[in-house]
């Protein structure tokens, strides 16, 4: 059953076509990736998503109800510009961001008091949030996004800037989240977090969705054709294979891409000639090759894949 | 749009900033100031009159110097046996300010009288220098004609004019044109700075909540023009507030206050000509223990609101298009013109309230919150022009509220840069 419903919407900033005629659904009780590269207009789809740009054309719907302020309380959204008011107390801003949810008094007041001691920050109720250090802060940041109980969270980007102690928490609180049968949307420009985390995927590309659907269904349509080699010696002799893109290299690694149904075993015939191979492995490609396959080498600015 | 996000809104931005010392501060600390700066203000014009002038008099009928010694005797030194040039080197030396000599011919005939000076002394030393003279001359005029002495009397008596206004319910009322003058300037010069005072406070908030970025997440709640209603009704709360104290202080006060300011000004005997010129209109005689109309208190507090909405969205407009504080000058200037302008109309018009200047300038909506309520203060000002101002206002609060929300609504999106006027008419477009 899909909770998120994106038809074909569309914004445009001036001349800048920020989303293209997109779409794509949620299912309820899984966690979705949304992927792209930066400028891709991620950010963008999700601020409509959230009712806070409307789009140009298109349609949203949220539990079957059109985005609305009515949706906004259904959902929990920690943008990647994130902060707050630093002159306020803990306990004051939470209740008053559950407030602005909709919360009544009491309730804000209750959930606020139920998270802090959740986090091992009960103490911190009286404290300014000027007062506290980073990762307390990202701490507040989370309970802010969660403390009003949505059924729908999204992240856009939620681990940049997290320390690692904090996004290994953003980690958990994400699979216990899916564990209670809610739905997780999240953005990144960071492959290798959609492949340990997601069950669905959008990819963004210049503001259009290029491949969507179950991960493990894309990842099995490509087949395995990429090759992990490890190895000791001169890794110069990689740079004399053919119909092959390397993705991940490095003095004593390399991810190969296999292009035109070339012979993998010439690969290892070339590297045993040079190197000392400890490791030869045919797996399914990377997310990040499959979205250089998709989009097409010359369409992205591959730093923004790091 | 829902009436309890915005009061939520309005809540937070009106406690956080009452609790704050800063706020606590300015307000006990501003009417101090007022106070202070009125006080000196007074003391200046009362005390600085008479500066230690030292004019020689070389009186060739020995007739017009005893009467300028009776006069002022500290202020004329009879230098009658000096020759011109010694009398010009003591100028010269600054031994005396200047001097004027009198010969027979300045009082039988109409010859005019000089005074040679190093430096001319300023206009209230010439006039009561010239005054000074005028008396002493006529006096040994009305000697040489032989007139009776009814018509010296005549000559010597003073006309003197009380001012009483007529209310319209037919009593008549001592008019203190002098103690409303100072009320209107004072309720011009409150509501002159709050604008710019809670107008700047707003667009600080508007770019702190940028800066933050927790812009983002409130509107993902809220929408913006929900936040920017409640953040300008929070700040004017806060205004309301201030001023409200300020208002229960000043007439806790002025029954105090009344009888200090009439004692310092009180005992002060000027010539009448010199004190309407250094005091610029008043006389600092005229104090009195205040009487000021309700009505008037109520136009004060409906223009400082309907001045502090008009100017306030614009200044939030600012806030949200701009990126930093600093970037804030380029907005700024064409906001503060208007207000200066009005600033200025409200000095003239506290002399003349009822010139065209003044009429004008308190129908142009961004002038007249500063203009009118000074008008209101001093003269009767006609009620199809309160009411005509009043409508003008809320058109035009009407048109820069719609302007600002777009702005606004794009703007707080905007991270990283600030716009310009090309841009923020791009946004309105869009908004």
């Amino acid at each position: 059953m899909s909770i998120i419903e994106v038809n074909s919407i569309s914004k445009a900033f001036g001349a800048t076509r920020a989303v293209q005629n997109v779409s794509f659904e949620v299912t309820k009780g899984r966690i979705f990736g949304l992927l792209g590269p930066n400028g891709a207009g991620k950010t963008t789809a999700i601020r409509m998503i959230n009712h806070i740009l409307i789009p140009d054309n298109g349609t949203i719907s949220i539990n079957g109800i059109d985005a609305s302020p009515q949706t906004q309380r259904m959902i929990g959204y920690m943008p990647e510009e994130r902060g707050l008011y630093k002159k306020m107390k803990v306990g004051e801003q939470l209740i008053y961001l559950a407030r602005l949810k909709g919360l009544s008094r009491a309730e804000a007041e209750q959930t606020t008091r139920h998270w802090l001691k959740r986090f091992d920050a009960a103490d911190w109720y009286n404290k300014k949030v000027g007062e506290l250090s980073k990762g307390m802060s990202q701490k507040i940041q989370f309970i802010a996004t969660i403390a009003h109980d949505p059924d729908i969270y999204i992240f856009d980007e939620p681990f940049s800037g997290l320390d690692p102690i904090n996004s290994e928490m953003l980690k958990q609180i994400v699979i216990e989240l899916r564990e209670q049968g809610k739905t997780v949307l999240f953005s990144t420009h960071r492959m290798e977090q959609v492949e340990q985390m997601c069950d669905d995927i959008c990819l963004f590309n210049n503001g259009r969705a290029v491949l969507k659907g179950n991960l493990r269904d894309i990842k099995q349509s490509f087949g395995q054709n990429t090759v992990l080699l490890e190895f000791e010696g001169n890794h110069r002799f990689l740079d004399k294979l053919q119909h092959v893109r390397i993705n991940n290299r490095s003095t004593n690694f390399a991810e190969i891409r296999v292009l035109d149904g070339q012979d993998m075993q010439q690969i290892l015939k070339t590297a045993m000639e040079h190197a000392e191979i400890y490791k030869f492995e045919r797996v399914e490609p990377s997310l990040t090759d499959i979205f250089i396959s998709t989009v097409g080498e010359d369409n992205i600015n591959a730093n923004d894949l790091a | 749009m829902s009436i309890q996000k915005i009061f939520l809104v309005l809540k937070r931005e009106y406690i956080t900033r009452l609790r704050s010392k800063g706020f606590l501060i300015a307000t006990l600390l501003i009417p101090l100031g007022m106070i202070a700066f009125i006080g000196v203000m007074v003391a200046i014009t009362t005390w600085d009159t008479e500066s230690q002038h030292r004019i020689g008099i070389a009186d060739h009928t020995e007739t017009i110097y005893p009467r300028l010694e009776e006069t002022s005797p500290a202020k004329y030194r009879d230098l009658s046996n000096l020759s011109k040039d010694s009398l010009r080197s003591l100028v010269l030396s600054e031994t005396i300010d200047g001097y004027v000599t009198i010969t027979d011919d300045n009082i039988s005939d109409q010859k005019p009288l000089e005074y040679i000076s190093s430096g001319s002394g300023g206009l209230s030393l010439q006039s009561t220098l010239k005054a000074d003279l005028r008396r002493a001359v006529q006096s040994e005029r009305l000697n040489r004609a032989k007139v009776s002495e009814e018509v010296r009397q005549i000559y010597d008596s003073n006309i003197s004019m009380r001012t009483r206004t007529l209310s319209p319910e037919g009593t008549e009322k001592e008019a203190n044109t002098g103690f409303l003058s100072i009320v209107g300037l004072i309720m011009g010069v409150i509501i002159f700075s709050a604008v710019i005072g809670y107008g700047g406070m707003l667009t600080r908030s508007v770019i702190e909540e940028k800066t933050n970025r927790i812009i983002e997440i409130i509107t993902s709640s809220v929408k913006p023009i929900e936040l920017l209603l409640g953040k300008m009704a929070g700040v004017g709360a806060l205004g309301i507030t201030q001023l409200g104290f300020w208002i229960a202080t000043f007439f806790g006060l002025a029954a105090a206050a009344g009888p200090i300011i009439s004692m310092v000004a009180g005992p002060v005997q000027m010539p009448a000509e010199a004190a309407s010129q250094a005091s610029g209109g008043f006389d600092p005689a005229a104090f009195n223990i205040p009487e000021i109309a309700p009505s008037l208190i109520i136009y004060f507090v409906l223009f400082f609101i309907l001045g502090y909405l008009l100017y306030s969205s614009l200044f939030a407009a600012i806030g949200a298009a701009v990126d930093s504080e600093t970037d804030t000058q380029q907005f700024m200037f064409p906001i503060m013109i208007p207000i200066m302008i009005g600033y200025f109309i409200m000095i003239r018009a506290m002399s003349d309230p009822d010139s065209t200047l003044a009429v004008v300038g308190s129908l142009i909506p961004f002038c007249t919150p500063i203009v009118m309520i000074t008008r209101i203060a001093i003269t009767d000002v006609p009620f199809w022009q309160i009411g005509l101002s009043i409508i003008l206002m809320l058109g035009t609060f009407a048109v820069t509220m719609w302007l600002s929300a777009k702005i606004y609504s794009v703007g707080i999106l905007s991270y990283g840069n600030s716009a310009n006027f090309k841009e923020l008419w791009k946004w309105i477009r869009e908004g």
